[in-house]
This record gives structure tokens, sequence and C-alpha cells, in this order.
């Protein structure tokens, strides 16, 4: 299996990168040891939105379905944490059990639309209309929700203001829970995103993988070596918006609370920028330029939002202008050629009858 | 004796008018089998039908004694057709070595996978731009690949759109005698071709379509030998 | 009973009125060019902007209207120069780089002109069938959407504009070889497209509140009616607008507002289960 890290889906194979990799995993493990632990959350903030961004490139980069719904599954994953750890609890490790739940749930949601769309050959922009219309809708709908009666068990709604009061993550252990605020919850989501992001690397440079990108260049070519090509891009659909529903859920927990403004515009278009801007075709690429593009949109947002807004719609035209494969992806490529021009002598150009 | 590929009665309308009409065709295994015809006689149509691009209107086509009529184009590969359409459609922006992983991926234990791509690759004669994205290859070299990758699928049929179309002379020939190979190895094919000097080269039985219709069936010198099917490419005013 | 039925007919109306003109710029633009204007609500709230600055300026709210309607087509014009042209052939681009736009000018307006400016008022002639009183307006507005229909209809059916505007979306290089100036012609419908778009806010100005996020209040009817509508506006945007506002209609009487929208939402993803390619698309299959 662990082959499988590496692969021609995937920047990123020689030893340098592990190296790096390991120094900058190394770097975030004892960084909660030099920091104030509120830094620390802030920290674990950034980190939260990482994984419905790498859902997006799974979905948009690999397999060529360019989804503007992230935040709907967000949102659903918010929410459906929310409800369930209001109602249910979170004693003796059922907050996790929610965590499961409300992935699962948004899971269910992705795999509905994502039937009605892919079975229905909806492709191209209007895969990205339709998402994006499920998600204005949805937060419309969250946004009516102000009233009493828009309550579920014990957990009301409440409208625009949004839903609050729902507790932490929190870990069962010996002699009582650990809940997992700030530098807990950090490593937490540390630990989570690198199992994700290595399973997600196996996942691209298995069979699976083959086939997405494969069908991202030529889905008919790709039905004719015998693969149901709407299969995979269902699959890909549900896992990358489960993605987007895990960052829903640690969210929530986190501030402990959701609101429908982190569901509608300008929202939506958010995963859209950093994907893009990072480079869609790789998961380092996303991986490292949410991060970057994070960090400074949250700099940016303490003066001014507004500004931080259009910084963004900026970032935005500018890429798809000027570097289309996106920034990190371009590093990348430049420092996978840098060494190997000194070592190598090019070989003529092979052209062959 | 039952044949390996059996279309009885098809028929394709578009919009009233048919591009194929009550057309019978059997095709046995280790035949090579050729589809010809002048251009608007319903071959491409036809064979679209056997890759299941459309469902036919009417008729059924028979593979390996079940009906695949209504099978959608992966099922059909999936019961050992293997498709290389007209155009060539490789997979431009990948490497030509994962282009061939993708089609073997499924046909070829895991452990074994790279040493049936070298092969492969010495085959086409693509062992030089392995690493190469295959969108840089020539058009001719595209085709192989595209050939490659069919046979990667470890088919029992291979189903051959124009396989010559847009290549020179020498790269006609040099698909000819790779095509003449792989049959001698046992391979079933059926080859929808115009290139009346590469049909000869092939030397097989041949089908001649004409209007959507079976004009004439025969060995290639049978049929080269048929006055009538030379009208029918020449051109006469009223037919036959 | 006429009454009744009136009724009925009104709330029909108010919706469709509301289908088609915040559609009808998108659907131009995506029919003839392939693109889908992610911007289309900051055109529409352009519009509505410039309408009420002309209002307030004192000019007669008609008139005010259709300066909104220029101002907004006069800057589609210049967007499409600038950010659209080199896009053509990359459709999923220009919608990226469209929407790029739309959260710049949303921000950019909320910095520049704050989060709200003083509104017009809706006009407040009415008139009463049996016991119930209908809005004048309104119905103005449903007139005003049936005359949108018509102009569609008749540029791109009855003007060179219309027909060399057909022939470049069939195909490109054979209409440029043939003596048709592809760009004007975009920058042309483009412009058209805008212009239709900034008519919809300039009409729906007096009656609702001016906020820089409002064009998200049409983009989802928006762009519904369009995927339904199918890639051929002159044969699919009017039907998608009849069959959703029926839905919608019966929806809202039954369920309320917000069932509406959901069930208007369900609607349109059954429709493209079963019609993928729209309205437009069943329409041309069946005349074949």
């Amino acid at each position: 299996m662990l082959h499988l890290l590496n692969g021609p889906q995937t920047m990123g194979n020689g030893r340098a990168f592990w190296a790096c990799a390991c120094l900058v995993l190394l770097a975030a493990l004892i960084y909660p040891v030099f920091a104030d632990p509120y830094d620390v959350g802030n920290f674990a903030y950034f980190l939260i939105w990482v994984f419905m961004a790498l859902g997006l490139c799974l979905m948009w980069g690999y397999g060529g379905m360019l989804s503007f719904g992230q935040t709907f599954f967000f949102g659903i994953g918010g929410y459906a944490y929310g409800v369930l750890s209001v109602d249910l609890g979170s004693a003796y490790g059922m907050a996790l059990g929610n965590f499961a739940l409300a992935v699962l749930l948004a899971g269910v949601a992705a795999a509905i639309l994502g039937y009605l769309m892919i079975y229905g050959r909806i492709g191209g922009v209007f895969f990205g209309i339709v998402t994006l219309a499920v998600t204005l809708a949805l937060a419309y709908f969250l946004g009516q929700t102000a009233g009493p009666e828009w309550a579920i068990g014990k957990a009301r709604l409440n409208g625009f203001n949004g839903m609050q009061g729902m507790s932490p993550l929190s870990l069962p252990w010996f002699g009582g829970d650990i809940d997992l605020e700030e530098t807990p919850l950090y490593y937490f989501v540390l630990v989570l995103l690198v199992g994700t992001y290595l399973a997600l690397r196996m996942l691209v440079n298995a069979r699976f993988g083959n086939v997405l990108v494969a069908l991202r260049e030529d889905p008919q070519r790709t039905e004719l070596l015998g693969y149901d090509v709407r299969r995979f891009q269902f699959g890909a659909f549900v896992i990358g918006s489960m993605l987007a529903a895990v960052s829903g859920v640690l969210y929530t927990a986190w501030g402990q609370f959701i609101t429908p403004a982190s569901i509608g515009l300008p929202a939506a278009a958010m995963p859209i920028v950093w994907v893009a801007f990072s480079g869609r075709s790789d998961l380092t690429a996303v991986l490292v330029g949410t991060f970057v593009l994070l960090a400074a949109f949250q700099t940016l947002t303490i003066y001014s939002e507004q500004a931080a807004l259009i910084l963004m719609g900026v970032i935005l035209i500018v890429t798809v202008m000027f570097v289309p494969h996106g920034c990190f992806v371009g590093l990348g490529r430049i420092a996978a050629w840098l060494p190997r021009r000194g070592r190598t002598v090019r070989r003529p150009s092979a052209e062959v009858g | 004796m039952s044949a390996l590929l059996e279309i009885v009665g098809a028929s394709k309308s578009f919009g009233g008018v048919f591009a194929v009409s009550d057309v019978d065709l059997s095709v046995q295994p280790g035949e090579m089998h050729c589809l010809i015809g002048p251009n608007g006689a319903g071959k491409s149509t036809l064979f679209k039908l056997v890759v299941g691009t459309y469902p036919p209107s009417a008729g059924r086509i028979v593979f390996r004694g079940s009906d695949i009529t209504r099978a959608k184009p992966f099922a059909r590969v999936g019961r050992g057709m293997s498709i290389k359409m007209q155009a060539p459609s490789v997979f431009k922006a990948l490497p030509v070595r994962q282009n061939l992983h993708i089609a073997l991926q499924d046909h070829v234990a895991r452990h074994a996978i790279g040493a049936e791509e070298d092969r492969l690759l010495d085959i086409l004669g693509l062992t030089d731009d392995a690493d190469r994205p295959a969108g840089l290859l020539s058009h001719g070299q595209q085709q192989w690949l595209e050939i490659g990758m069919a046979l990667a699928l470890r088919p029992v049929l291979l189903l051959l759109d124009e396989p010559t179309a847009g290549l020179s002379p020498e790269e006609t020939f040099r698909t000819g005698e790779l095509v003449r190979r792989l049959n001698a190895e046992g391979m079933t094919m059926l080859i929808v071709e115009h290139d009346m000097a590469f049909v000869r080269q092939i030397a097989t039985g041949v089908t001649v379509l004409h209007l959507g219709k079976v004009f004439a069936r025969g060995s290639i010198d049978e049929i080269v030998a048929d006055e009538r099917v030379a009208e029918i490419y020449l051109g006469t005013p009223h037919g036959a | 009973m006429f009454a009744d039925l009136f009724a009925y007919f009104y709330q029909f109306a108010d919706v469709f009125a509301f289908l088609v003109l915040s559609a009808a710029g998108l659907a131009v633009i995506f029919g003839m060019m392939g693109i889908i204007n992610m911007a289309h609500g900051e055109f529409i709230m352009c519009g509505a902007y410039a309408t009420t600055f002309a209002y307030h300026a004192g000019l007669p709210l008609p008139l005010a209207q259709a300066c909104g309607a220029i101002v907004a087509g006069v800057i589609g014009i210049i967007l499409e120069a600038v950010l659209i042209r080199p896009f053509y052939s990359r459709p999923l681009d220009s919608l990226l780089i469209t929407w790029g736009l739309s959260l710049v000018v949303t921000q950019g307006t909320l910095i520049v002109l704050g989060s709200s400016m003083p509104g017009i008022g809706t006009p407040s002639g009415g008139f009463h069938i049996g016991e119930y009183g209908f809005s004048t307006y309104r119905m103005i507005l449903f007139a005003a959407a049936l005359c949108v229909l018509g102009f569609i209809y008749l540029l791109f059916k009855r003007t060179r504009f219309g027909v060399h505007a057909r022939a470049t979306m069939q195909n490109a290089g054979m209409a440029q070889a043939l003596g048709v100036r592809r760009n004007r012609i975009y920058a042309l419908t483009f412009g058209v497209g805008a212009a239709l778009a900034g008519l919809c806010g300039a009409l729906y100005a007096p009656t609702m509140t001016l906020i820089p996020t409002m064009g998200a209040t049409f983009i989802v009817e928006s762009f519904v009616t369009v995927v339904v509508g199918g890639a051929n506006v002159l044969l699919g945007t009017a039907p998608a607008a009849v069959a959703l506002a029926i839905t919608r209609t019966a929806l809202n009487g039954l369920y309320g507002q917000v069932f509406g929208q959901i069930g208007l939402l369900l609607a349109v993803v059954l429709i493209i289960r079963v019609l993928p390619e729209g309205f437009s698309g069943w329409l041309a299959k069946r005349a074949s």
C-alpha cells in the first residue's frame, strides 16, 4: 500500500520532498510548545479549512468536476454536528460519534445530489451552477429559520444568527473525557489532516486515481477502456464533498457556532479561490497554497473584511488569466526541475519517425 | 460453429433516414474481417452500433453468446471487446507509459504491469517516448499507442475504426504489418477501412456496405474482381 | 370566480416576470457565447444603483430605468473586451474570472457606497378585482418580461446582428470566413446581456432595498431558469420560466415562500435528471 504514496499523480516523490515534509511536520508538532495557546487555536483554525480544499482538489483537479457546492456540504456537516451534539450530547465519546454521523449525513446528501447530476449527465459549467444553486438555496433556507418552530429536538436553527451552544469535540479517556480545544484540538486536527493527505495521495496514485485523471482528460476514451466513468465521478464527488463536511464539523466544534453566512456567498467562492490559486492538479500544492492564502486572508480581515474579499477576487482573476496551472504547482515544477538541471545531461530530443 | 460476434438485422435511423438498414454480419473466432464501402455507406454507424455508442433502431447484436444490444460501451469492453475509434484519442496530457498503465491496470497483475508496459512500448516502437506526454507524439504514433491501449485490455475481439486515417503510406504499411502479426497470433478483428491498399495488404474477408445495406461479401480478391463494387466506388448515375 | 382566477394568474405573473427578467441577460450571454456570467448579479445591482442615482438626480422613473440598463450595458461591453475576450474557448475559466469580478464589485461597492442607500419606493398605483387588490407595478413588470422575451426573439431572429450572432454561435470559424466580425458580435452580445441584467435591476429597484449584495437575490432564479431552459435561449427560456413559475406559484400557495424556493430547486434537479439538455434540447430533439 505505502508505495502508492508516490506516483505519477502527485508532485514531490523524491527523498528530498519527504525529508522536507518530515521537517515541516516536526515543526508543526513542536509549535505549541513555544506558542501561546490562543495562537495555537488560530493555527488550528487555518488547518480546519484545508480539508474542503483537498476535497475540491480531488473533484476538480483530478476528476475535472468543478463543484461550487463545497460550502453546501460544509454547512450540512456543521449544522448536523451542531444539532446532534445539542440533542445527543457529547459524553462517552459521543462527540466523535456525532462527528462521524454528521460527515456520513453529508455523504448521503452528496450521494443523492451526485447521483442526480452525474447520472443525469450534467457536466461542465452546468455542474457548477447546479451545485451553486443548491448551496445558495440552503443558505437562504437556513436564513429563514429564525422562529422557534425551526428546531430539531432541542436544537434551534436560529436563522441568520446561526446555531450556538454545541459542545466542542472530546475524546473519551480514562477518568473523564478530554475536551478538544486550543492545543488538544490543534493536535487532533493536525493528525487528521496528515492522515487525510496521505490517504488521498494513495487514492490518487491507485487504480481509482488513474481512472480519475483519465476521465478528466477524455471521458469517452476512458469508458472505452472498460471503466464505468460515472461510478468514478460519483465516488470522487462523494469523497470530496465529505471532506467539506469534515471542515464543517471541525469549524463548528472549534468556534461552537455556525451561521448561514459560512454557506452562501461569498463563502462559497473561497474554496475555488484557494484551489485555483494553489494549483488544482496537485494535492500538496493545494495543501500548502490554501494554508498560505488563509493566513494572508485572516491577517487582512483584521483590518477590513471587504478588502480581504476583494483581494481574493483579484487573486482569482489574476491566477486564471496569468497562472492557469496555479502558483504552487508552478513552484513545485520549478523545484523539481532545478536539481535535475545540474546532474543529468539532457538527452537530445528523441523525435522518432 | 458459433460466431464470436453476430449482428442480426441491425438497422439505425436518424430522423427517419436509415444510415444502416437490416445488416447481418458475423465474425468467427480468429477471423480478421474488414468492413469497407464508399463514404456514407454506413460503416461508421454500424461500427458505433457494435461499440454501443448508441443502440440500434432494430435488430440484435450478440457477442460471445450473450445479447449485448443494449449494453453500455464499458460493459461491452468488460466482456472482451476492445475498441480503437477513428480519431486518435489518447490521454494527451499524460505520459505515454501512463496511458498504457491505465489500460493495463485491470488486466495484468500489479507486479507484472511494468514489464508489460515495456513489452508494449517495444512492439509499438515507443520505448524512447515512454515519459513524454502522449499529445506530443506524431499522429501515427498516437494511432499506434491507441492500438496498444486496445491490446492492453487483453481482448478477444479487437475493433478498429479506420486505423490508417491520416497516416503516411509508410506508416500505413507498418500498421498493416502490425495488424497481420496480431491476427497471426490469434486475435479476432473487425476493421472499418476505406484504404483499399491497406485491405489488400492484410488480405482478409470483406463485407462491402453501400447505402446502409450489405452490398457484397467475399475474400478481398473476389471483391476487387467484382465490377459492381468498382462501380459504387467510382460512382455510376443510378447504381446497379 | 373571475377574481379568484385572476388572483392565481397575478401570483403566476409575478413569479414568471421575476424569472424571465432575472434570467434574460444570463441566458443571452450563455446561449450566444457559451459563457456563464457569474457577475450577472452585479450587473443587476449596477442597473438598480444607476437607476436610483438617476432618479434622485431628477429624472422621471422610466428614463432613470433606461439609464440603468444602458449603464450596465456599456460597462458590460468594456469588461468583455478586457476580461472575457481572451477566454472564449475556455468557458470554465471565463466563469471563474467573472466570479472573481463579482467578488471585487460587491465588496468594492460596500466600501465605496456603504451597506445601503436610500431607495425609490414602489410606484403606488393599484386596482381592485372583486375583493382582491393588485399592484399595477407588478403587472407592468409582467408586461416588461413579455416585452423582453419578444425583444430577444426579434433581435436574434429578425436583425442582421442576430443572424450573425447565431451564425457565430454555431460555427465561429465559418462565420468569420464569411466576413462576420466575431469580436464585435461577442462584444455586442455581452453588452446586450449586461443591459438586460441592468434592466432587471432597474425594474426591481423600486421594489427592494438597495444593498451591494442584492444581486444574490436574483442569482438562484436566473441560474435555474437558464439550466432548465438549456443552451438555446430563443427556444428554452420562455417554456422554462412558465414551468418553473407554475411550480413555484403552486408551492408558494400551498407551503409558503421558503418551501417554494426549496421545492423549485428540487423540481429543477429532477427536470435536469430527465432532460439533461433542458427544454430547448428536448424541443430541438422532438423537432428533428
